[in-house]
C-alpha cells in the first residue's frame, strides 16, 4: 500500500481538564473518502480543527509526505494543501460563483500597483472547475445567493479545488440539505476522491457515510476505537461502536 | 447586483424628471443654465461627503461616519490657522486632505481597534471634531484664501463648475472603477456582506475598514477645500447637517445600511437629486421646514420601492 498523504501520530489534545482528543493514530490516503463518525464531543471536530490550523495539538506529530508538518494557523494547513469546508461554507451571498471561488485570492493584473480583476481568466476557470466536478451550474456569473444548499457545496468544493487541495475535509456537509441535493453533494464527494485526493467526511448521517465512504473511524470520548474499510462492516456495527454497545468499546472501557 | 444599481438609478432618474417638470410649470423662469450652475456646486461638496459616506456603509460592520461634517469643519479651520501660522498658501490642497484623513483614521482606529461601535464613535467624534472647530476659532471666520484658489473654487466652465468638473466626479468615477474592476472593491462588498466568511478567506477585514474611515475623512476634507476656494474663507459651521444629508444621499443611492450592497453612481444620482429637490423648492419658496420634511419622505418612499422589489422577488 502507498504511503498515506498525511499520518497523525499519537494526537492530544487538552483543553484545561478535558481530554479531547487522547493518542489517536490515523492515516488519511489520497483517493480515499475516509468518513469520521461518533457522537457531539468525541473528538471528530477537535481532530478536524488541529488538521485545518485552527487549534494546535498538545502531543503528538502530523507527518505529511513522510515528512513531519505543524500547522500554526488555517493559513499554514492551507498552504500545504488542505482545504476545509465548514458548515457556514464562508461564502458571500452577494458576490458570483466565480468571485466566491477566487475571494481573498482574485487573479489580477496590476496596473499603478491597483489590482485589477481578470474576470474572463477567473470566469473560464471556474467554468472549468464545476464542469470538472460536474455540479450542473452553467453561468460562474450567478450571485451565490440565488444557489440552492447543494450548489453551494459545489461552489465551496470549486474554491478548495482552486487551491489545489490535497485533501478536503467537510463537517457536516449534506447536514441542511434536501435528499436530492443529498445524492448530488455525494457525488461530489465521490468525484473528489477519484480525481486523486484525500476527502475526510465528518458526519452525523450513517447513510451517507455508507453511500460515500472507503474506510470509517470511529471516535468515543476522545478515543479512536474503530478504523474499518466499509466493506469490511456495516451500519448496525458502527452505530454499536459509536453508542459504545459495542463489546470491544466495553471491554475497552472496563480498562480505563 | 448590478441589477440593483441599474434599477435605483432608474428611480432616481425618473424622480429627478419629476422634480424638473415640476419646477418647470410651476417656476418656468427656474429653468435656467445658472440653476444647474447652481446645484452643481451645491452638490461639489455634499457628493463628496456622501462618497466617503457610503463607502463606509459599504464595508459594514455597522458601518456609519456621522463625524464628516465635523470633519469639515474642522480641517477647514486648521488649515487656515495653518497658513495664518506661516504655511505656504499653495499647501492648503494637501493639509486639507492629510488632515481630514488623519481624523478619519482616528475613527478607524476606534472602530477597528477599540472596537467601539461606529454609531457611538463617530457620534462622539462629531462632537469633538466640530466643537473644536468652533472652539479654536470662537465661531469667527478665518479670512485669507489666496485669490488663485478662489478662481478655481468659484470657476464655472460652460456651465458646471470646476470643483465639481475636476474633483467630485473624477473621485466618484475612480471609486467606482475601483469598486466595479479590482480585487479590493470586491473585497468590500464581501466583508460588509459576510464579515465572518471574508475574515476565513483571509481578507483584512480590519485594515480594508481603517482605510475606509480614512478615505472619507479624506473625502470630507477634501470638501473642506472646496469650501475655503468657494467662499474665500474658512467657516467653523461649513460642515453642519452634512452627516444627516450624507447618510440621506448614500441610503438614496442604494447603499444597503446593513453594508455590501449598492453603487457610488447611485449615490452621485442622489446627492443631484437631493439638491435639485432642495433648489428648486427654494425657487417656489416653499418654507426650509417643509423642505426637510420633504426630504425625509422622499427617502422612505424610495427605500419603501426597493424593499417592495425584494418581497416580491423572494416570494
Amino acid at each position: 500500500m502507498t504511503r498515506p498523504l498525511i499520518e497523525a501520530r499519537d494526537i492530544s489534545k487538552r483543553f484545561g481538564a478535558l481530554q479531547a482528543l487522547a493518542d489517536v493514530d490515523l492515516d488519511i490516503r489520497e483517493g480515499e473518502v475516509l468518513a469520521l463518525v461518533g457522537d457531539n464531543g468525541a473528538g471528530k471536530s477537535t481532530l478536524v480543527k488541529i488538521l485545518s490550523g485552527a487549534h494546535a495539538p498538545s502531543g503528538g506529530d502530523l507527518v505529511m509526505d513522510g515528512k513531519p508538518v505543524e500547522f500554526a494557523s488555517p493559513q499554514d494547513s492551507a498552504a500545504a494543501g488542505i482545504a476545509t469546508i465548514f458548515q457556514e461554507l464562508a461564502l458571500s451571498e452577494n458576490l458570483s460563483i466565480a468571485e466566491n471561488v477566487f475571494l481573498g485570492r482574485e487573479l489580477t493584473q496590476r496596473v499603478l500597483g491597483i489590482p485589477f480583476l481578470r474576470h474572463k481568466a477567473m470566469k473560464r476557470r471556474v467554468g472549468e472547475l464545476l464542469k470538472e466536478l460536474d455540479a450542473h451550474i452553467s453561468d460562474p456569473e450567478v450571485p451565490v445567493g440565488s444557489l440552492s444548499g447543494g450548489q453551494r457545496q459545489a461552489v465551496a468544493i470549486s474554491r478548495a479545488l482552486n487551491l489545489n487541495a490535497r485533501l478536503v475535509i467537510m463537517d457536516e456537509p449534506t447536514a441542511a440539505l434536501a435528499v436530492a441535493e443529498t445524492r448530488k453533494v455525494l457525488q461530489l464527494i465521490r468525484n473528489l476522491a477519484d480525481s486523486g485526493r484525500a476527502v475526510i467526511l465528518v458526519s452525523h448521517n450513517m447513510h451517507d457515510v455508507f453511500e460515500v465512504g472507503d474506510r470509517i473511524a470511529v471516535f468515543r470520548r476522545g478515543r479512536k476505537i474503530a478504523d474499518k474499510m466499509r466493506t469490511e462492516t456495516t451500519p448496525e456495527e458502527i452505530v454499536s461502536f459509536i453508542t459504545g454497545a459495542h463489546p470491544d468499546v466495553r471491554a475497552l472501557e472496563m480498562q480505563s | 447586483m448590478t441589477e440593483l444599481k441599474s434599477y435605483t438609478l432608474a428611480i432616481l432618474a425618473s424622480l429627478w424628471v419629476v422634480v424638473v417638470a415640476g419646477l418647470a410649470i410651476l417656476q418656468p423662469s427656474a429653468l435656467d443654465v445658472s440653476t444647474v450652475t447652481t446645484i452643481l456646486q451645491f452638490s461639489t461638496i455634499l457628493g463628496l461627503v456622501s462618497l466617503g459616506q457610503g463607502v463606509v456603509i459599504l464595508c459594514g460592520g455597522a458601518g456609519i461616519d456621522l463625524s464628516v461634517g465635523g470633519i469639515a469643519s474642522l480641517t477647514s479651520v486648521v488649515a487656515m490657522q495653518a497658513a495664518e501660522a506661516g504655511m505656504p498658501l499653495p499647501l492648503l490642497p494637501v493639509i486639507c486632505i492629510v488632515v481630514g484623513a488623519g481624523l478619519g483614521t482616528f475613527n478607524g482606529l476606534l472602530v477597528t481597534r477599540l472596537g467601539l461601535l461606529p454609531l457611538i464613535a463617530t457620534l462622539g467624534t462629531f462632537y469633538v471634531y466640530s466643537g473644536a472647530a468652533v472652539a479654536t476659532t470662537g465661531g469667527a471666520v478665518l479670512s485669507g484664501v489666496p485669490s488663485y484658489f478662489i478662481v478655481w473654487g468659484r470657476g464655472v466652465v460652460s456651465g458646471l463648475p470646476l470643483p465639481f468638473l475636476t474633483l467630485t466626479l473624477p473621485l466618484f468615477l475612480l471609486t467606482a472603477i475601483l469598486l466595479r474592476f479590482t480585487a479590493w472593491g470586491r473585497w468590500i462588498y464581501a466583508l460588509g456582506f459576510n464579515e465572518r466568511s471574508a475574515r476565513l478567506v483571509g481578507i483584512p477585514v480590519d485594515r480594508v475598514r481603517l482605510i475606509a474611515y480614512g478615505a472619507s475623512g479624506a473625502f470630507a476634507g477634501s470638501a473642506a477645500l472646496v469650501g475655503l476656494a468657494w467662499l474665500g474663507s474658512a467657516r467653523p459651521n461649513i460642515g453642519q447637517n452634512l452627516e444627516l444629508t450624507s447618510l440621506t444621499a448614500a441610503l438614496l443611492g442604494g447603499i444597503g445600511i446593513m453594508g455590501g450592497r449598492g453603487g457610488v453612481i447611485g449615490i452621485l444620482a442622489a446627492v443631484l437629486l437631493l439638491v435639485t429637490l432642495q433648489t428648486g423648492l427654494l425657487q417656489l419658496n416653499v418654507n426650509s421646514i417643509w423642505q426637510v420634511g420633504i426630504i425625509g419622505a422622499l427617502l422612505i418612499i424610495v427605500l419603501l420601492a426597493d424593499n417592495l422589489r425584494f418581497i416580491r422577488r423572494s416570494t
